[in-house]
């Protein structure tokens, strides 16, 4: 193929190109919709378990639901950085972006716990940065707004301390969130890969 | 003023395809380069050889899967021929 280029062919091959190569994000779709369906899960069963001792109400499904997710998540992303074709420098900041959520998080928790606060507003103001980040980073519209749910459902949360009201702002934010955006980020995702 | 020379390696519609796709990314699998430009294997092939002996890119080859798998990553020589390249180009088209 040593045919002569124009200068504007090779601006088309350049700019057609690595507009290829920066849509070639890893499937970050898995991970929205897995953590939005633990975490509406946890909270609804913290809800519903009412009459349990409030350490256990608490502890189990938060608990099970961080270390399925946890567990989950990892073997689902070792698995897919095997296989992936790709190593996509955008996918490496949205893992830096999640990672220093997760350990701001557990500071968070333990700060909270240890002083007796009910840790979930604040975690859900904090949700709604890597969120936020992430739509940026992909310019995926949704989790931009995913984002802003979030931060205005965590700042809300401080405003009442209802259970009910809790439930619904916090399952309402990882519905609209995490799980509608996860959906629509699946099926754009679906569609590169068979483009 | 004249117009810069345009790299002989880079000025060539699969080669420069090849290098656009690796600048924007850490490195990529040959499948991938066979997908995203069309190309067929053994041209594909060939103009990857060329781009390293060049000096352009790095070509590691390994196992994934039990399969052989050959990952290109652009060197740090091919990223500065490959900027030339597009100064001369944006030169050209007077940008």
């Amino acid at each position: 193929m040593e045919q002569t280029l124009t200068p504007e062919e090779s601006l088309k091959v350049i700019e057609s190109m690595i507009g290829q190569a920066k849509r070639s994000f890893s499937r970050l779709s898995f991970y929205f919709l897995l953590w939005g369906v633990l975490l509406t899960g946890a909270m609804l069963a913290t809800y519903l378990l009412d009459d349990l001792e409030p350490s256990i109400r608490h502890g189990l499904p938060w608990g099970v639901a961080g270390i399925a997710g946890g567990l989950i998540s990892s073997v689902y992303g070792a698995r897919q950085s095997k296989h992936e074709p790709v190593n996509n420098p955008m996918d490496r900041i949205v893992g830096w972006v999640w990672g220093g959520f997760v350990i701001t998080m557990l500071l968070l928790l333990f700060g909270t716990l240890r002083n007796g606060i009910d840790p979930g507003a604040p975690i859900t103001l904090l949700t709604g940065l890597p969120t936020f980040l992430t739509g940026q980073i992909l310019r995926f519209r949704p989790l931009i707004l995913g984002g802003l749910l979030f931060w205005a459902c965590g700042i809300a949360m401080h405003f009442t301390t209802e259970a009910g009201i809790l439930t619904a702002l916090y399952c309402g934010a990882m519905v609209l969130g995490y799980i509608i955006p996860g959906l629509m980020l699946k099926r754009q995702e679906d569609g590169l890969r068979t483009a | 003023m004249g117009f810069a020379p345009l790299d002989p390696i880079l000025h060539n519609q699969l080669r420069l395809a090849v290098m656009s796709l690796l600048v924007a990314v850490d490195s990529a699998d040959f499948n991938y380069l066979l997908e995203r430009t069309g190309a067929t294997r053994g041209n594909l092939s060939v103009q990857i050889t060329k781009l390293k002996e060049a000096g352009y890119i790095e070509v590691t080859k390994s196992f994934k899967d039990n399969y052989p798998n050959t990952a290109c990553r652009v060197s740090a020589q091919g990223l500065r021929a490959f900027e030339a390249y597009v100064a001369a180009i944006k030169g050209y088209l007077g940008k």
